[in-house]
């Protein structure tokens, strides 16, 4: 029996270890974040591998609508337009462009000697085989309703085409340096048809090598990018790993070069250790805890100004994003295009009250909370219940799956049927203007449920006028003025608790450069560089 | 023996025709639209109609029920609503990974298991049999994520021995299947030790006891064998288990799985991929509950099959 003995006390070592391995960890999550071992990582060879949350669904860019899958298609194919660091239009395969004032006609000239990954040249033709396919109302492809607009694409010249919408839209420029409107090799979408998205083919820097859904992505360098000197890596893989501690263990270990999204609370834990940085930076995604405007106590403005004065903004980032945010001082996030600064909603409990009790307010009042069920949406929302209760409000938190969810908010075919009281949700403008910031949330009636995102059910004529304002020219100080007038009336009829701005949080070796993430959460990777 | 074996083949037929009309109703009982779920965040109800469209969602139950069917006898599982990817393709990826995963798991939790179950009867409320115990504890009360990220912090970011995660090599089966084998080697453990001191007290041993058989024959021989009769039923039933996927495992060590598959696809309302691996695993139990009959027959061969 000597061999039971060894057996044994080998499992009793390792369980030993195990809990060892523990506490040792469990020491690091209290050290400080900023001072760091300043270690320089090393790296070999010339390969990334870049961590992500979860699997790709398709690499159609026309057909997405995820921004992680964007990430992996900007990598592999460009559009007329893109977006820099702060969400600046800025061209790529156009080298420039113009519009009409009444915001019908945009005519591009495009860059020469562009070649796709297959070797189809770039010109005005393989733009319009691309834009008649995203404008085709049988296309069945998802992002078809950004580009339905389009009654035509002509092309002018081998590099100059035009596009003609059949009513004015201003926010048309950015829904072009949209990520929907990455542009495929007319070979490829003739070769594949609706499978193009498992055989992306584009201008850019890396192209295409394997993707299994499981086992993540894999591109290399692309030696005929016309944006000499680049790329700088030669291959990068992306590998989904939805667990946050994974992540980061990959992170540690050098199995990984960058990994995001790094949950809030893990950053002080790995920032500046083991050749970590952590990088902040703002988002243009909001938060907000929409009233239902047509509901009882919620359609008189005292009281929704008062919930506003209620909430502690300060600790709301501080509590429910560790710090990862800012407050948020409009509708729309700072980098939106025609973002105007307000005048914030200071935390005042008396004024709050005083507010309340004009509108005939009593204590005990009755609210549910309604929002997902992810364990930092159920923190936000049980912050918000303790922080009403504070003027009286007895507020029941209501976390839902989002199938659910979904089904409860979007299955309402008529306003006057809404069971919606509060809600705790969060948008991100994917365009980056402020129209697809404004409209699909309190755009009026066209905008409530099913229709859209108004889930206040606020409709305010005033808004409406403006709104519309803002899309029926192409010129940009027109259309500040309209939205800084109208985000003053939004902000000052608080069909929200304006709540904060995100920030996006990526991981990274201190030996990589230029691979950041945007601040509609999608990555870009085209200037990446070891040191 | 062998028209047993084909009696009970026959039988998973009907079975499973009745398990797939079960779930396709289920499946469509659960609220949620999975054309808006599809469609995404900030879909607009134009986008959220035509992916309806193109889903087939738009057509009646009925419909759709007859359509699945009538490709499901085809073999055909149809198209994941989320990536438009085949279904046989999407699980296809992710079966072998998981199978052999669990055999793997399974092999060393129950030599593990069995063993200390073994040394914990025989050694009853010795030292041997505490430490045996609350060994079994410890591994049924560990968190598996908890001990996964442990391990993967120590053997990986510590260490540098293994990868964190991911299905690269033989290695990377290491932690994963350590870890998804912790809870059933505590389970087996404790089961084998009851199990075991049962036995231990019947007539027959006594009687091979007073024979003069050693008592090494008479634990791992006769008694064992008999003691195995739950054990067996009981791992059988985790092997079962282990192959629908561990959604915590797979999580933590990235590992491509059908528990995550199925996890997402319910999110998603993926219909057909929760169809299909509904079947699978519905399929998977009868099978394994077969083999389970059969090996009572090894252990016991007084059991007849009729």
């Amino acid at each position: 029996m000597k061999k039971t003995y060894g057996w044994l006390s080998a499992f009793a070592l390792i369980l030993l270890l195990v809990l060892a391995g523990c506490s040792d960890s469990g020491k690091e999550g209290s050290a400080e974040g900023s001072g760091g071992d300043g270690k320089k990582a090393v790296k070999e060879g010339n390969d990334l591998v870049i961590a992500v949350a979860d699997n790709f669904t398709t690499l159609d860019p026309h057909d997405t609508n995820d921004t992680l899958s964007n990430s992996a298609e900007k990598t592999m194919m460009e559009g007329l337009l893109g977006f820099d660091e702060n969400m600046n239009v800025i061209p790529l395969l156009a080298e420039e462009y113009d519009a009409n004032d009444e915001a019908t006609e945009f005519t591009f000239k495009l860059r020469e000697n562009v070649k796709f990954h297959d070797g189809t040249p770039f010109n005005a033709e393989a733009v319009k085989v691309n834009f008649d396919r995203l404008a085709d109302p049988d296309s069945g492809l998802k992002r078809h309703s950004l580009f339905a607009l389009i009654q035509s694409t002509e092309v002018i010249s081998d590099y100059e085409v035009k596009f003609t919408l059949s009513e004015p839209f201003g926010a048309m420029i950015n829904t072009f340096a949209h990520p929907a409107a990455l542009i495929h090799s007319p070979k490829a979408l003739e070769e594949y048809g609706k499978d193009v998205g498992k055989h992306p083919v584009g201008t850019g820097p890396f192209k295409f090598v394997e993707w299994k859904p499981s086992e993540g992505l894999k591109i290399e360098k692309n030696t005929d990018y016309w944006n000499e000197g680049y790329p700088k890596v030669d291959a990068i893989t992306f590998k989904p790993v939805s667990e946050n501690g994974s992540r980061i263990a990959m992170l540690q270990t050098g199995e990984a070069d960058f990994i995001y999204p790094v949950p809030t609370e893990q950053v002080e834990g790995v920032n500046g250790k083991n050749g970590i940085e952590v990088e902040s930076k703002p988002s243009i995604v909001v938060r907000y805890m929409a009233m239902n405007t047509m509901k009882e106590p919620y359609n008189d403005i005292k009281v929704r100004q008062a919930l506003n004065y209620a909430i502690d903004k300060d600790a709301f980032i501080k509590v429910v994003m560790n710090g990862q945010g800012e407050k948020l001082d409009s509708v729309i996030a700072p980098d939106v295009q025609f973002y105007s600064k307000q005048e914030l909603y200071d935390f005042n409990l008396e004024k709050a009250k005083e507010l309340l009790k004009e509108a005939g307010v009593k204590e005990g009042m009755k609210a549910k909370l309604w929002g997902g069920n992810s364990s930092s949406t159920v923190k936000a929302m049980e912050f918000l219940q303790q922080q009403l209760a504070a003027v009286g409000f007895d507020v029941e938190v209501v976390p839902m799956e989002s199938g659910t969810l979904s089904d409860k908010i979007w299955s309402v075919q008529n306003a006057d049927d809404a069971e919606l009281e509060l809600y705790y949700g969060g948008w991100s403008p994917s365009t980056g203007d402020a129209d697809w910031g404004i409209r699909p949330l309190v755009g009026g009636e066209d905008a409530f449920p099913p229709k859209s995102y108004n889930v206040s059910y606020y409709d305010n004529d005033e808004v409406n006028k403006l709104i519309s304002a803002g899309l029926q020219t192409a010129n940009e100080d027109d259309r500040a003025k309209a939205y800084e007038d109208v985000q003053k009336l939004i902000w000052d009829d608080a069909p929200w608790v304006f709540l904060s701005a995100d920030n996006t949080l990526a991981g990274k070796k201190n030996y990589l450069k230029g691979v950041y993430l945007l601040p509609d959460g999608s990555l870009s990777v085209s200037e990446a560089e070891i040191e | 023996m062998l028209r047993f074996l084909g009696k009970r083949l026959l039988q998973v037929i009907p079975i499973l025709i009745l398990v797939s009309i079960f779930i396709f109703l289920f499946v469509h009982m659960i609220p949620g639209d999975p054309a808006r779920l599809v469609a995404g965040e900030d879909a607009t109800i134009e986008d959220v109609e035509m992916v309806r469209k193109e889903l087939g969602l738009d057509k009646p139950v009925t419909e759709q029920y007859f359509t699945y069917m009538k490709n499901l006898f085809k073999g055909d599982f149809g198209n994941s609503l989320k990536t438009n990817r085949s279904v046989s393709y999407e699980i296809g990826e992710r079966f072998m990974p998981t199978f052999w995963l669990t055999v793997w798991s399974m092999l060393w939790a129950v030599a593990v298991g069995l063993f200390i179950g073994v040394v914990s009867a025989t050694k009853r409320n010795k030292w041997q049999d505490y430490l045996g115990m609350f060994g079994a504890v410890s591994g049924l009360s560990l968190p598996s994520f908890w001990l996964g990220l442990m391990l993967i912090q120590l053997f990986a970011v510590t260490l540098g021995w293994l990868p964190s995660g991911g299905m690269e090599s033989w290695k990377s089966y290491i932690l994963p299947a350590f870890t998804l084998g912790t809870g059933v080697a505590a389970v087996v453990a404790r089961f084998t030790r009851s199990s075991l001191m049962d036995v231990l007290k019947e007539d027959y041993i006594r009687t091979g006891r007073s024979k003069g058989l050693n008592e090494r024959k008479i634990t791992w021989g006769h008694g064992l064998r008999n003691a195995l009769i739950p054990v067996v039923t009981m791992t059988g039933l985790q092997f079962g288990f282990l192959l629908g996927g561990s959604v915590v495992i797979e999580s933590v060590f990235s590992w491509p799985g059908l528990g995550k598959l199925l996890i997402d696809s319910v999110a998603y309302r993926d219909y057909p991929v929760i169809q299909a691996e509904m079947l699978i695993f519905a399929l998977e139990f009868i099978l394994i509950n077969l083999v389970v009959d059969l090996l009572y027959g090894v252990l016991n061969p007084q059991i007849r099959y009729e």
